[in-house]
């Protein structure tokens, strides 16, 4: 009996104790920088095109295959008479986020820092009807990073030490 | 007040009364479910309901929406009949307990000369629907659970009638109101500890509530018997469940707490008395809940020992007493002493109890090393 | 036990099929036991309700692609799983991890033991009937622990953040403050969990001297971890083999001899405590530096051979078998796992109990399917 007092008392101390509780879709908890959402194609406002020049780096690191890579020679190339120093340039790209295991090795691999993981909300809250909808298209990858929207956090890896 | 409620026809008057309880029940209990979820939620560090309404007041509301829109679906092999009829056998003892619940003086729904008597009576009735539940459902879990219901309401009912007669015998009558008003002067708590710690531990599994919730116990009978039920007919036991809490924390006051008479009832009126009423069963409420949160769920045979071993001596003891008391006419102080004894027994030989070599029915079964050597 | 012949009645056993659908079988383990009444007469426990062929799966990627199948098989302590991994690529590719690399695997490592024990009190806690609480405070300070993985690593339970030679990223600058947040939380959870059940006569009545398997038979059964630490052999592959730093710190093996539930239940308690203390230590040893080797070559390929490397995960010995036959995946990659082990005594510790006491000794010996199914 004394125990089950002793129980008591510390449920009556939490009790006492202000709730845990994250209210969570009235607050967001801020996320932390490294947070990985999803995969996202960087944009480069400089010259107003994406990073990414289809290389297939990514699409062939990716241990769940959920990337297909389309490259197109860039139009904007400076040898047409754009202002772009890339030769070849992503024509079309799709990440299926629903088979996105979100394990960053794209990231690491990319050797133009095209690509970062969302660390925002909008990255977690990636709820659809349907399963198609998930798939991502060139479109709906760059518009965050167009727009802004994301502070993009990509990691100082052990290799890039060696560089 | 036999003669009718607002001078009505007996018939018309019954009525008025019947539709008067069921309101007042459901209400009552769908009020408890919001706070024993708001209060279990703070003894869980979390909030609780908060979405629906203000200060999430409405949850109820919408659960019981919710509930009364769902189908009522019956398993194919279930028995018909015992299925669907065992809610309303929860249901229905468990209303009928109401009618002798005191809450002011003169307003309880009908003044019986037996009161305890109809209660104990009624309440127990309630089993039969646990069973029915179980049994019907023609589900193993829930025919577990019905069992297990059976066992422990019969143990239990020992301890708790025996301790309700303690408080009677030091009252004299069975008439729940006389008890109350009786106590004027001093709550039974300070005469009869005991019997209050006996009664509580006893309502706490009338009540099937943790620590002796084995009937439903989540983790290993997933609901017991309710596992087949749905909707509206889930939603009765549901019912049933917190207005007996209701029911049973307004008797423990009624009979051990000076109920609305002390203090000062009769002098303050009605409406401080059913301030009192309220108050006290909401603090033994608080009390349920607050075990409920703390304490883990005893096994089947760990219950009914409890129950048969140390409960049951100890109320008969307590009764043995009462009659030594009562018979040489000794002084009241007595009882308190000999109570607060006897909780600390009851103290001490729960503590030995759990030291106790226990009996383990592990296997006979050819262990690994057994058969290499 | 009961004489059917002096028996007027023709009795038969019920079968109970539990799982794996069941709020306590955590997870979808399914084992059907005949029930005599209440009591248990047979359990035939049936697992790979889970199976996802992860082993397999890791045979057709490269070693950094199969991190993240490692998380997965034991996701509550991701950490340990990826630990072992990495630790049999390392051996089989002959790399130095560097010291500061190490220092932070032991403490995340630890930290994830933390958390594991935790969600095994609370599940544990519910199991015994608890209604809820310890589930909540566990989840409480389990949050504190994943919180801080996330943002160390970027996930709250997948990591994918131990590479092979080291680490994938150096931690941020305020790791030490933070850790030291997070101890402070967990010694509240301990404490909470100390007072709410170590000493409750519920608790202890319904644990105390159920499950009893002794030190010999939880040899045979292959157990590990807690759950034979309890039984009273002082296995502990931190110190029988002593990985990463666990030599030039100060820590204890906790065993306990009873080797019930309640004793699984205190050695839990103890290592949490244990825990805290190697976290403690291991700050103090941390220094800067590298978290790579000096030379990683830029697709890791391992010399043909095999290994098999042994961690203390928070379930026991979580065990990497590798063969490669040269090149940047593995041959074959089998994983031993603590829980499949542990779970094999599940039906010497049960037959004759009751049903209750089933499934709480199926939740003390806190398995995570994921694991065994693989």
């Amino acid at each position: 009996m004394r125990g089950i007092a002793k129980s008591m008392l510390t449920t009556l101390s939490v009790f006492i104790r202000p709730p845990v509780t994250r209210f969570y879709p009235d607050v967001h908890r801020p996320l932390p920088e490294r947070d990985r959402a999803f995969p996202l194609l960087l944009w480069d406002k400089e010259i107003d095109e994406p990073f990414c020049t289809g290389c297939h780096a990514c699409e062939r690191a990716c241990p769940v295959e959920c990337m297909t890579v389309l490259m197109k020679d860039n139009p904007n190339h400076k040898s047409v008479g754009g202002t772009s120093g890339r030769r070849k340039i992503i024509d079309k790209f799709w990440i299926d986020y629903a088979r996105c295991m979100r394990c960053n090795i794209c990231v690491e691999v990319c050797n133009f820092d095209a690509i970062a993981m969302n660390n925002t909300w909008a990255g977690h809250e990636t709820s659809v009807h349907d399963r198609k909808d998930l798939v991502m298209d060139l479109q709906q990858l760059t518009t965050l990073s167009h727009n802004g929207a994301i502070k993009e956090w990509v990691p100082v890896l052990g290799k890039a030490n060696e560089a | 007040m036999p003669e009718g409620l607002f001078g009505l026809n007996p018939w018309l008057d019954g009525l008025i009364r019947l539709l008067m309880i069921v309101g007042l029940m459901t209400i009552t209990a769908m009020g408890l479910i919001y706070i024993e979820r708001k209060v279990l939620g703070r003894f869980h560090a979390r909030v609780g309901p908060q979405r629906t309404g203000p200060f999430g007041l409405l949850q109820s509301l919408a659960d019981a929406l919710k509930l009364i829109g769902k189908e009522d679906l019956r398993p194919r092999n279930a028995d018909p009949w015992t299925f669907e009829f065992g809610p309303y056998m929860v249901f229905v003892p468990i209303f009928l307990g109401f009618v002798v619940q005191p809450f002011m003086a003169g307003f309880s729904v009908r003044v019986l000369d037996l009161g305890i008597m109809y209660f104990v009576a009624v309440s127990s009735l309630s089993i039969i629907g646990w069973v029915m539940a179980g049994w019907g459902s023609d589900n193993r879990y829930a025919m577990i659970g019905g069992m297990r219901a059976a066992a422990q309401a019969i143990s239990y009912e020992l301890p708790f009638v025996l301790s309700l007669l303690s408080v009677s015998m030091l009252t004299g009558t069975l008439n729940i109101n006389e008890i109350v008003l009786s106590q004027w002067q001093v709550p039974n708590i300070v005469w009869q500890p005991l019997a209050f710690l006996i009664f509580f531990i006893a309502a706490l599994a009338e009540l099937n509530r943790p620590p002796f919730d084995i009937p439903i116990g989540e983790s290993e009978v997933v609901g017991g018997p309710f596992v087949e039920y749905s909707g509206i007919r889930w939603s009765m036991f549901f019912l049933g469940e917190y207005a007996s809490l209701f029911i049973m924390s307004v008797l423990i006051s009624a009979l051990f707490l000076g109920g609305y008479e002390w203090p000062f009832g009769t002098q303050l009126g009605i409406g401080f008395q059913f301030l009192l009423t309220v108050v006290k069963a909401a603090m033994i409420i608080f009390l349920i809940i607050w075990v409920r949160a703390s304490v883990p769920r005893l096994r089947i045979d760990q219950l009914m020992g409890y129950a048969w071993k140390i409960l049951l001596p100890l109320s008969l003891l307590q009764v043995l007493v009462n009659g030594f008391v009562l018979v040489y006419d000794l002084p009241r102080i007595v009882l308190t002493i000999a109570g607060i004894g006897g909780v600390i027994l009851l103290v001490s030989l729960t503590e030995r109890a759990i030291r106790l070599p226990r009996v383990t029915h592990q296997s006979s079964l050819v262990t690994q090393s057994e058969a290499a050597s | 036990m009961v004489t059917e012949s002096a028996s007027e009645f023709e009795t038969q056993d019920l079968l109970l099929n539990v799982g794996p659908q069941h709020p306590s079988t955590h997870g979808v383990f399914r084992m059907v036991m005949q029930v005599d009444g209440e009591v248990v007469r047979e359990v035939i426990p049936y697992i790979g309700y889970l199976h996802r062929g992860a082993e397999k799966l890791c045979e057709t990627m490269d070693y950094r692609q199969g991190i993240g199948f490692m998380d997965r098989t034991e996701y509550l302590a991701a950490m340990n799983a990826e630990l072992s991994y990495v630790m049999a690529v390392e051996t089989l590719a002959e790399l130095e991890v560097p010291e500061r690399a190490q220092w932070i695997r032991m403490i995340l490592v630890e930290l994830n033991r933390l958390a594991s024990h935790l969600m095994f009190m609370g599940a544990f806690g519910v199991d015994v009937g608890v209604f809820g609480t310890p589930f909540i405070y566990a989840w409480r300070e389990r949050e504190a622990v994943i919180d801080l993985f996330e943002e160390i690593s970027g996930d709250r339970m997948m990591y994918a953040y131990l590479r092979p030679g080291g680490l994938a990223w150096d931690v941020p600058t305020n790791f030490v403050p933070r850790v030291r947040e997070v101890l402070t939380a967990v010694r509240q959870g301990i404490a909470d969990f100390d007072g709410l059940l170590t000493k409750n006569e519920i608790f202890i009545a319904r644990t105390k001297g159920v499950g009893v398997i002794s030190a010999a038979d939880a040899i045979d059964f292959g157990m590990s971890g807690p759950s034979i630490r309890a039984s009273g052999v002082p296995l502990d592959v931190r110190r029988e083999e002593p990985y990463l730093k666990y030599n030039d710190i100060n820590w204890n093996v906790i065993t306990r001899t009873e080797g019930d539930v309640y004793a699984r239940y205190l050695c839990r308690l103890d290592e949490m405590r244990e825990s805290v203390k190697i976290v403690e230590q291991c700050l103090e040893r941390l220094q800067p530096g590298a978290i790579m080797p000096e030379k990683m070559p830029r697709m890791l390929r391992t010399p043909p051979g095999e290994i098999y490397v042994r961690t203390e995960a928070p379930r026991g010995e979580f065990g990497v078998y590798l063969v490669s036959k040269g090149g940047n995946r593995p041959h074959r990659l089998k994983v031993r796992s603590a829980c499949l082990s542990n779970l094999q005594a599940l039906r010497h510790m049960t037959i004759g109990s009751y049903v209750a006491d089933a499934l709480i000794v199926l939740g003390s010996i806190d398995i995570v399917l994921s694991e065994v199914d693989r």
